[in-house]
């Protein structure tokens, strides 16, 4: 339970991770979906459902999340301090308790430790809060890949929490080898110290750190005559004929001492550091730019534009073997689609016993007058070649290739056709571009029949055109 | 509830039907050639919105014969009371018949219901060829829009616009390869006026649209942060064994080291390009941009560049000055106060007099070659050392995103990145510069910036973009 606003950040810093790699139109398709399923169910769409609904989807193989391996680490650090924790804490009270018989165990030694103790708790949490990490070294050590981003900005806190919870097995383990040790020996307890001080004053500081425990448990107090006759002097011999009882009286104290200002404030430091690292991990994961970012496609309509047909290569064949022929002479001449208003280049027009206008504006019935009337006078005359005026721009059509194929039909054997491709300013050359569709629709007729030719214009543009061609 | 409206984008071949369906189904996989027949099947392209179909956009094949299926249809109508229900008559009979093909794949749509939208190449003069096909749209009662489609240079749109105000209801034009995008919304607006009913979703689909394009706007800036924290805290490590280490000098060692360092940042910053192309559903461009090569005319580390895109003295001092005053008013507050300011200033003073007079040099990154230790040689190069570096490849990333955000998916040319000729980060305001100068710096020292650092210098470079977009609008 401590750990799931903790795993969730984890969680879902490694699943943002893997969405980087993805296309921004699937990553909004999917959330999208997600949520609008979650309408439909009755729920709100958070972080906690939307990564259970990707650990669903990616069944029950999927390689542990990377969550997983981060609080793994932190478990065995965890672990690692609560050990250390328990065998120093039984060491270290063993050593305060340290009695051969002859010499009292000093109470003012273990105030000191005492304190020494709390300074120390106080630091880890200091240090924790203002974001020091002096222990970077041990991580890298025992991370083979360190990580970056959410969970290492969580380090201080974890590293706090790993720490309090070593002091607290510490102080847990030292009380209990205090409480074995008050049954298992006659421990004499006694105060001293080298300052010039009455056993007033040494009383009313007792009193003082007595104070948390003093309604609980009044025995665990010392009064002013125990106090007045434990104090012994280094140099003074024996017990001084005091009752041998009288230092025994001081374990209640010790151990109410131990336990209130050691092991409570460990164990009240760990409970703040784990309820941190929750404040923490949930406001980073409210805070992750992932987090804006799903929260955006989730609410966001999902927007498709149809993207998914991809036919850019799927072009036509445009490479031909064709070329431009020279203009060969004839006499008749045939309009396309109104190739001749609002007049014929001069080359073109001279010479011509018959100009004819075909598709366009002209009806079916005109093209087929325009078809015989070729046919007759291709059979009185040589000509061996009809020359068919369009307009280069305009790209040929099925019209036009039922025009000639009728005419293939219906005019005399060795007669050929001519397309003249015109360009918006009859006095220039068309472009390439815009020759380059007849002469493939010449080669997909036949190349006996249609061939396509430009007028006698410029011939030094006409050459530079005819170059140019494949 | 009304059914989403269709529209089938018809008109004579060649004329850049697929064009206007590109650019406005975001497309750029339509194919788009100056071949007539190209579209050789009529294809759909639906514009949902949570999988609820908003329009659909019909590309069709050219009309072919279209004086042919004019003289069937008036010869099978009485009428012009039945002119649709003959339309329709000769679709049925003509399925499958090899000649009418792509009058068939066309005309299907109408008299299922589609709008019409017909396509004209507003560059070429007017021709009356094209009434039969006209005529044969009027014929299928549908509602119709024309659009005056410039492919060449010249301009005759407006016989056509003339011409075409005969047939059809409304008349656009509409540059498919160079149209704004706000020329997208308002055509689509337009298509919404042929019919009350169409009205509404198509409201609704220039609503999303926009919002869709205000998103890639912001995911943009995100990227280019991205990639600008990588690049300028990007380290090139290698480390020897004392047998490799003996077979190369450190003037070798630091050449290949240098090479690595140029070749993965080339590598960060195409990454970028790639990211924002896909972002804007742009899958196919082919880029003509400089190559990134040493001392190349418009190499990522050439003079050229760096007084092309990097910043001014005066600029860099500004921003020195706020990044210096920063820090230094980290000082007043460990004073609490009581150094009255002082810290900032100074720091700020500093921080102006290391960029003016460092700023202009365009420092290599720190190389480091380590001692031979325990059998190893560590060699490292970067990060880079200057944050000119940095503005360099901003203003690359922000000019390679204004290109791509300005491309209609119908355009199929190289993109040419030429490098702006003057110096528009001028107008970004002081408080962008300052954030963008703080994270360089960050990231420069190694040091990750935090949420709020990384949301500070995407606003940043969101006020570049826009920066950037203000200052080419002034341009043209």
């Amino acid at each position: 339970m401590t750990e799931r606003p903790l795993r969730l950040l984890l969680d879902f810093d490694a699943q943002a991770q893997r969405d980087k790699e993805q296309p921004p139109a699937f990553l909004h398709r999917r959330d999208r979906k997600f949520a609008l399923v979650c309408k439909e169910q009755g729920f709100a769409p958070d972080a906690a459902r939307w990564l259970n609904h990707m650990k669903r989807l990616a069944g029950p193989g999927a390689s542990a999340q990377a969550g997983e391996h981060t609080l793994t680490l932190w478990r065995r650090i965890n672990a690692g301090f609560a050990g250390t924790g328990v065998v120093f804490g039984i060491f270290t009270m063993l050593g305060l308790l340290f009695y051969d018989g002859g010499q009292r165990i000093n109470i003012t030694l273990f105030l000191a430790f005492v304190l020494f103790q709390l300074v120390l708790a106080l630091f880890t949490s200091i240090q924790s809060l203002a974001g020091w990490q002096p222990w970077h070294w041990l991580l890298r050590r025992l991370n083979s890949s360190p990580t970056k981003g959410v969970a290492h900005r969580l380090h201080p806190a974890l590293m706090a929490r790993a720490a309090h919870l070593g002091g607290f097995c510490f102080a847990l383990a030292g009380l209990f080898t205090l409480l074995v040790l008050v049954v298992v020996q006659d421990l004499a307890f006694g105060w001293s110290t080298t300052l010039d001080t009455g056993s007033g004053s040494y009383h009313r500081l007792l009193t003082a750190v007595a104070a948390p425990w003093a309604w609980l448990w009044p025995a665990a107090v010392p009064d002013p005559g125990l106090v007045e006759a434990t104090r012994f002097f280094r140099a003074e011999p024996g017990s001084g004929g005091l009752n041998p009882e009288v230092w025994g009286q001081w374990w209640p104290f010790v151990t109410m001492l131990w336990a209130t200002w050691v092991l409570l404030p460990r164990l009240l430091l760990f409970i703040l550091a784990s309820a941190l690292i929750r404040h923490k991990a949930r406001q980073q994961l409210n805070s992750h730019p992932a987090m804006h970012a799903l929260l955006y496609r989730m609410e966001t309509p999902a927007l498709d534009t149809g993207i998914e047909r991809n036919d850019a290569r799927d072009l036509p064949d445009t490479d031909t073997r064709s070329n431009l022929r020279p203009l060969p002479d004839s006499d008749t001449l045939v309009c396309w689609a109104g190739a001749c208003e609002p007049e014929l280049p001069e080359p073109l027009r001279s010479g011509k016993h018959l100009i004819l206008k075909a598709g366009g504006r002209a009806s079916l019935t005109d093209d087929q007058r325009v078809l015989n009337q070729v046919a007759e006078q291709a059979a009185h005359t040589a000509d061996k070649a009809v020359l068919v005026v369009t307009r280069c721009w305009q790209p040929p059509t099925g019209e036009l290739q039922d025009f000639l194929e009728a005419g293939q039909t219906l005019w005399p054997a060795g007669i050929r056709v001519v397309l003249v491709p015109l360009a918006a300013d009859i006095n220039q050359v068309p472009p390439l571009h815009q020759i380059q569709p007849w002469l493939r629709f010449a080669e997909r007729l036949g190349h006996d029949f249609v061939m396509v030719s430009l007028p006698e214009l410029d011939l030094q543009t006409q050459d530079a055109a005819s170059k140019e061609l494949p | 509830m009304t059914s989403a409206p269709t529209f089938a984008v018809v008109g004579h071949p060649n004329k850049g039907k697929s064009s206007v369906v590109a650019t406005l189904s975001q497309n750029d996989g339509i194919a788009v050639a100056l071949e007539p027949g190209t579209t050789r099947k009529r294809q759909a392209y639906p514009l949902s919105v949570d999988g609820r179909i908003l329009y659909t956009l019909v590309d069709t094949p050219g009309f072919q014969r279209p004086r042919r299926v004019l003289e069937w249809l008036e010869a099978h109508s009485i009428s012009a009371s039945d002119h649709a229900e003959t339309v329709r008559s000769f679709v049925t009979q003509h399925q499958g018949d090899g000649r009418f093909t792509d009058e068939c794949e066309l005309l299907k749509p109408l008299v299922e219901g589609a709008g019409i939208i017909y396509v004209v190449d507003g560059s070429v003069p007017y021709s009356a060829e094209h009434e039969a096909e006209m005529t044969i749209l009027r014929w299928t009662g549908r509602p119709s829009l024309a659009l005056i489609n410039s492919i060449g240079a010249d301009d005759y749109s407006d016989i056509w616009q003339a011409a075409l105000g005969q047939f059809f209801q409304v008349v656009r034009k509409f540059d498919a390869v160079r149209a704004p995008f706000e020329q997208h919304l308002g055509l689509l607006r337009a298509f919404g006026q042929l019919e009350p009913d169409w009205e509404h979703p198509l409201e609704q689909a220039t609503h999303f649209l926009s919002e869709q394009r205000q998103y890639r706007r912001q995911q943009s800036a995100a990227l280019i942060a991205g990639a600008l924290e990588d690049m300028m805290s990007f380290r090139e490590k290698r480390t020897l064994t004392s047998g490799q280490a003996a077979d190369v000098s450190d003037g070798s060692l630091a050449r290949q080291l240098r090479q690595s360092w140029y070749r993965h940042q080339r590598q960060r910053e195409q990454a970028l390009r790639v990211a924002i192309e896909h972002l804007y559903q742009h899958q196919r461009i082919h880029r003509q941009e400089a190559e990134l090569e040493w001392h190349s005319k418009h190499d990522l580390f050439s003079e050229d560049s760096r007084r092309t895109w990097a910043v001014s003295k005066r600029y860099l001092a500004t921003a020195g000055f706020g990044a210096g005053a920063v820090s230094g008013a980290g000082i007043d507050a460990l004073t609490l106060g009581h150094s009255l300011g002082t810290g900032a200033l100074v720091g700020g003073l500093i921080g102006a007099a290391g960029s003016y007079f460092y700023g202009d040099r365009l420092m290599l990154p720190a190389l480091n070659i380590g001692v031979l230790k325990d059998g190893l040689k560590t060699a490292t190069f970067g990060p880079v050392q200057d944050s000119q570096f940095g503005y360099v490849v901003l203003g690359r990333a922000v000019d390679h995103w204004w290109h791509i955000s300005q491309r209609n998916h119908a355009g199929r040319g190289f993109l040419d990145l030429e490098p702006a000729d003057h110096h528009w980060l001028e107008s970004l305001d002081k408080k962008s510069r300052q954030d963008i100068q703080q994270a360089f710096d960050k990231r420069r020292k190694g040091r990750p910036l935090d949420d709020r650092q990384r949301r500070k210098f995407i606003a940043a470079i969101g006020q570049s973009m826009a920066a950037y977009d203000e200052w080419r609008l002034n341009q043209t």
